[in-house]
């Protein structure tokens, strides 16, 4: 629901990279996005193509990899994830697979990261 | 000539908030202010549960109050002659730790000791966005369905207390309040599940009670 601002920022941090490398085109954005995440990833491909237009960004083409959830349980050192589908990804931060344990730490699944971009510059 | 390139960039979005949060809560502790998120559906009962808080704790309490159009929820607690900042987030479903930065500056941190931050109605897009408070307080009422808990696992996961509201009336609206109980529990076994009727009085006194147990 908060697709919006999390494009916005991702533009932002973006076009200021390719400020910094001189780019005279952006052809390529690789986003991060933990499925733990409230975002929404087709949502966010929206807002940024909308938010592209008219900048350095416009026609890039956008990657988002989903970063699946990994835990560490406290109790039994699982650590992993779990062969739950997609819509039951929330279950394996309630529980352990291995131990039913509920004290869990949650290692990847929460990222928005603008990993890399692929310019053109002059030599 | 040009050339094509690749270039890192590494920037997480959710890392640069959670730093800012970090930053937010040694201020807060530095100044002695302990800082409770209040977060909840619209409706829920969150700003009447801040207003009772305000009169019967005995403490010197400061409000800010987060909402799409903050100058509704201020103006209640305006009233009661505390400090009070109203944060607009416009069309943004959430406060952020960058936008409450703003607003603990411009609080008269000294005069206050208790803190009560009311974000966005919303069960989903807070859960993103830490603050940098101290406690997680989440307000849920029964006339939301017996089901919410269950359906939104991480705002309940997170939380450090849970308020069940309006068990006045969960039989008219025919929700079980035990089995929203029930849920947060089973999501979150180390939390404090408090059942409470605004209107009624219940529940409050156990709920200045928790929050004092966690200043301390």
């Amino acid at each position: 629901m908060h697709e919006l601002s999390m494009a916005d920022a991702i533009v932002k941090t973006v076009l200021d990279a390719a400020e910094k490398n001189q780019a005279e085109e952006i052809l390529e954005v690789t986003i991060e996005i933990g499925k733990l995440t409230m975002l929404n990833p087709e949502q966010l491909r929206f807002l940024l193509e909308v938010l592209t237009e008219d900048t350095l960004l416009e026609g890039a083409d956008i990657i988002i990899e989903e970063i699946p959830v990994k835990i560490k349980c406290n109790n039994c050192d699982y650590t992993g994830s779990t062969n739950l589908d997609d819509s039951d990804h929330y279950l394996m931060i309630v529980k352990c697979p291995e131990c039913d344990e509920r004290n869990l730490e949650v290692i990847t699944g929460q990222e928005c990261n603008v990993k890399n971009i692929r310019i053109e510059k002059p030599e | 000539m040009h050339k094509i390139a690749e270039v890192e960039i590494q920037h997480d979005i959710m890392v640069a908030n959670k730093k800012i949060a970090q930053r937010n809560q040694r201020m807060l502790d530095k100044a002695g202010v302990f800082t409770v998120d209040v977060l909840g559906a619209i409706g829920s009962g969150k700003t009447s549960l801040i207003e009772i808080l305000i009169q019967k704790m005995n403490h010197k309490i400061g409000v800010i109050a987060g909402d799409v159009i903050s100058k509704f929820d201020a103006g209640r607690f305006q009233k009661y002659d505390i400090p009070v900042i109203g944060l607009n987030t416009g069309k943004e479903c959430h406060l952020d730790a960058h936008l409450v930065e703003h607003a603990f500056q411009d609080l008269p941190l000294k005069e206050i000791d208790l803190l009560f931050v009311e974000n966005v109605g919303n069960l989903i897009c807070p859960v993103d966005f830490d603050l940098g408070s101290h406690m997680r307080m989440v307000v849920v009422s029964v006339t939301e369905g017996d089901d919410t808990v269950e359906k939104h696992p991480l705002i309940f996961k997170d939380a450090d207390l849970v308020v069940i509201n309006k068990i006045d009336i969960a039989e008219a609206v025919g929700a079980d309040e035990e089995k929203m109980a029930n849920d947060a529990k089973m999501l979150n076994p180390d939390v404090e599940v408090i059942k409470s009727s605004l209107k009624t009085g219940e529940g409050v006194k156990e709920i200045i009670k928790a929050i004092e147990d966690f200043m301390k």
